[in-house]
């Protein structure tokens, strides 16, 4: 019986880390009507020290207009690299693009901070619309962009 | 009456000789051209040759690229902006850290 219990004790150790390292989480995005053409939006997070962590979803496939989302492109010099498989479509006035990425743990509750350049042809360019930092108390609350992003709101 | 017939006979004929080579020497330089209801005449020379109206158009087009604004949007990374990223679903997300090795990206647009 004891041998039946270590084992498993053994095995739960084992597995469970795995298990804790990443959580589905869903990005909630809604952009205000602004009347314009569809939005480039680039969600990106920065660690405590406000330094480039990675790109989380790149809506808009075109890179020529990447360097109007103007704060990701200074920290990843427009490298596509960085948003490859993470990539979809703009997204039009008045629309709610919701994204659900696998995201590690460590990233809550660390001083990760949740980045969205925004860019809409013909309008003003708008880096850092929002800034949220990622926690789990955070999560379900939504956060007011400053142009084009009426809110946002992180789920896990 | 045999004598009328036989004269109007050999005008119809002179006539057909005399037109036709002045008929193909008209249509022959257009043949094919999309423009030839609009601009045949005025680029057409007399000795046969077509002129290009806008020649200076097809120079300008060798020094251009698909990064122009209205120009290239199905481009697949010829501008200096590098390629295009490569769409989600198609390849595996970035190493950077931020993901799991889970499910790959979902996205919903309402």
């Amino acid at each position: 019986m004891k041998t039946l219990f270590a084992a498993l004790a053994l095995t739960t150790a084992l597995i469970a880390p795995g298990m804790a390292l990443a959580r589905p989480v869903t990005v909630t995005t809604t952009l205000n009507a602004y009347g314009g053409n569809g939005a480039y939006l680039a969600f990106y997070v920065t660690d405590a020290q406000g330094a480039y962590k990675g790109s989380l979803w790149m809506a808009g496939g075109k890179s020529k207009y990447y360097e109007h989302l103007s704060d990701w492109y200074r920290a990843t010099g427009g490298n596509t690299a960085e948003i490859n498989g993470i990539t979809g479509a703009s997204v039009g006035a008045g629309r709610a693009l919701s994204i659900t990425l696998d995201l590690a743990d460590a990233l809550f509750d660390a001083g990760y901070v949740l980045h969205v350049d925004a860019a809409v042809e013909d309008m003003r360019n708008s880096p850092s619309e929002i800034a949220v930092p990622l926690t789990t108390a955070g999560s379900g609350q939504a956060n007011p962009g400053r142009r084009y992003i009426a809110s946002l709101a992180y789920g896990m | 009456m045999k004598t009328t017939i036989a004269v109007l006979a050999a005008t119809t004929a002179l006539g057909a000789i005399i037109a036709i080579p002045g008929i193909a020497m008209i249509r022959t330089p257009d043949a094919g051209s999309p423009r030839t209801s609009f601009s045949a005449p005025a680029d057409t020379m007399q000795d046969g040759t077509v002129l290009l109206a806008s020649g200076d158009d097809e120079d300008n087009d060798e020094g251009t690229n698909d990064c122009d604004e209205d120009e290239g949007d199905d481009d697949a990374g010829t501008c200096a902006a590098g390629p295009n990223p490569a769409p989600a679903g198609t390849v595996a997300p970035p190493a950077n850290g931020l993901f799991g090795n889970g499910a790959a990206p979902q996205v919903q647009v309402n």
